[in-house]
């Protein structure tokens, strides 16, 4: 999939393109991971352009937040598109996710 | 007006992203609201992916096929697969109020077409697993 890749000081913005589903989430998971090994830890994921998302790719957020919660790190969500908020809600990931508004406040929290 | 379609699906993961542009014509095409789209188009990815990760048991192709009719208020869904016996409706929920440390990964699927879909029974046929879904409307 389309993952657009910025970052800001030790922030790293990641915005996934279009759907996320279970012929693609695996991408998103390998490219947290990557960066993970790397030594990134501040993760910032954008879903402005998320249209769709499936347990699977909630799977991938939940791979890459497990490991970094061994190391000090954070995945924090923004932009997110009314029915990806409820799918977060349905599967209980709004409370063990911060999610903000915009990419602003998101940026804003660390 | 299409009221009533069928897609024949192989256990390739790759078919759902066929399966979606069918959705998303039918939809359209029926003039329902995104939110129904969405709905089926999760409940669908999430029960197909299962029957594909953990109903066969060989190398073999298989059949996946799905009906969809709208009656009255209502939209029918039937997903019938040649796998080995599962009954979803008798898997149990995840904890979706645990911490973090204790989040099982993966296991939310079938949860999450609990909570989109208003109904569903399951039937055992003739070596078939038979999945019936309704959601309403409006």
């Amino acid at each position: 999939m389309n993952i657009l890749e910025n970052k800001n000081g030790n922030i790293v913005i990641l915005a996934p393109q279009g759907r996320l589903d279970i012929t693609n989430s695996g991408d998103l998971e390998k490219k947290l991971l990557s960066l993970i090994d790397i030594g990134e830890k501040q993760f910032i994921l954008d879903f402005r352009n998320l249209i769709y998302i499936s347990s699977n790719g909630l799977r991938a957020l939940l791979v890459g937040a497990k490991r970094l919660k061994g190391e000090g790190g954070t995945i924090v969500l923004c932009s997110m598109a009314e029915q990806i908020k409820e799918v977060f809600d349905c599967a209980g990931f709004s409370s063990i996710f911060k999610i903000y508004s915009t990419d602003t406040e998101a940026l804003e929290a660390f | 007006m299409t009221k009533e379609i069928s897609i024949e699906l192989a256990n390739d993961f790759k078919e759902l992203i066929r399966l979606n542009s069918i959705l998303e014509e039918y939809c359209s095409l029926n003039q329902f609201p995104s939110k129904i789209l969405f709905a089926l188009n999760l409940s669908l990815e999430e029960v197909i992916t299962n029957v594909i990760s953990y109903g066969y048991e060989d190398e073999k192709e298989h059949l996946i096929n799905v009906r969809i009719r709208s009656v009255d208020n209502w939209l029918e869904i039937e997903v019938e697969d040649d796998g080995k016996p599962f009954n979803p409706l008798e898997k149990e929920d995840p904890d979706v109020d645990a911490p973090i440390e204790e989040r099982q990964i993966g296991g939310l699927g079938i949860y999450l077409v609990r909570n989109y879909m208003d109904d569903l029974a399951y039937k055992r046929n003739g070596g078939k697993n038979l999945l019936f879904m309704k959601k309403l409307l409006s």
